[in-house]
């Protein structure tokens, strides 16, 4: 038991990066991320790449997660095959 | 009309708003499922408002969230995060001026505690859930937003400022015909598109008794309320 989740905490999980509405699509779509990193290294990632502040960030599954969930949690609960597929819209209006 | 088991239209043609009676249904999914893995935390109820010379409708109703207490000075990270910011963006002083202290304004109401409402309720106009809420202190007395801007998240503080009349203001509560915060429905039917655009390809449509719950991974961010991950498991 306690060797499986040492190998779970120290797990790699592909992010696929997917662009929705009129966001311009990465050229380096996919990357490993640690499974203890929080999911606020996926936003800020893209807010570089994109050069963007404000960013629509959204699990595959119709989800906004928390910037501060871990990686590993949205994995157990919206990935498959080692990959957990991210959506990205470059803006979002409330009003 | 079977909405419990119900797909909303398929997800190309779909506008991102529901029905009254799918606001419904998927507010008691919501509330369901938020008792069933949020168990510790203050529950959502089902409200049946009695309006008088009026017969509410049998679906008519609104979620409530009550008496939600958000400690004071939790939030140190963010607060650091935009004081960081802030002493980018001020001009330096040259050392001979007093420094303006805004520390000892927010010290003065430390260890004063602040309690929420959060209210769910259907907006007819723009066919969404709207969010309402109120603060205030421990002896009854309401918050302005100044003072509700501090409770807030960073992020969210930041949007307040940046787009003052679209985020946050004061409505007439539909049912309690007073003022409380709302956030804006406008754009809710755009992003509730977004979220359910790419859904995997073997789920045909939008699942009625998930919408809150999507809806809910976006709002309740602004506010500081958590989603629990696993309310999406159906």
């Amino acid at each position: 038991m306690a060797s499986e989740s040492q190998a779970n905490a120290a797990r790699k999980v592909v992010v696929h990066l997917r662009a929705t509405g009129d966001a311009p699509i990465l050229k380096q779509s996919k990357f490993k991320i640690g499974g203890t990193d929080k999911f606020a290294k996926v936003i800020d990632f893209l807010r570089r790449q994109l050069h963007r502040e404000t960013l629509f960030v959204y699990i595959n599954s119709a989800f906004s997660p928390n910037p501060d969930e871990l990686v590993n949690d949205l994995y157990n609960n919206f990935g498959f095959d080692g990959k957990l597929v991210v959506n990205y819209a470059s803006s979002m209006a409330w009003g | 009309m079977v909405l419990e088991s119900g797909t909303l239209t398929s997800s190309s043609s779909w506008v991102g708003s529901i029905s009254l009676d799918e606001f419904r249904v998927a507010a008691l999914s919501f509330a369901e499922r938020w008792e069933r893995c949020n168990s510790s935390f203050v529950q959502w109820s089902w409200v049946c408002p009695k309006r008088l010379g009026f017969a509410a409708g049998k679906v008519e109703g609104y979620l409530c969230l009550q008496n939600i207490l958000i400690p004071r000075g939790t939030q140190d990270n963010c607060c650091d995060e935009a004081s960081a910011n802030n002493s980018k963006e001020e001009p330096c002083f040259d050392g001979e001026d007093d420094p303006i202290d805004n520390a000892t304004l927010v010290q003065s109401s430390d260890g004063e505690a602040h309690y929420y409402d959060f209210h769910i309720v259907y907006s007819n106009s723009y066919r969404v859930p709207v969010l309402y809420f109120r603060g205030y202190c421990i002896d009854g007395q309401p918050l302005v937003l100044d003072d509700i801007e501090k409770d807030l998240p960073a992020n969210s503080s930041k949007i307040l400022t940046e787009s003052k009349w679209t985020f946050i203001t004061q409505e007439e509560h539909p049912y309690l015909n007073r003022p409380w915060y709302t956030l804006h429905p406008c754009g809710t039917c755009e992003w509730m598109k977004l979220l359910y655009a790419n859904k995997a390809p073997m789920v045909k449509g939008v699942p009625v008794d998930q919408y809150i719950i999507s809806w809910f991974s976006v709002v309740g961010q602004v506010i500081g309320l958590r989603t629990p991950l696993e309310m999406m498991r159906s």
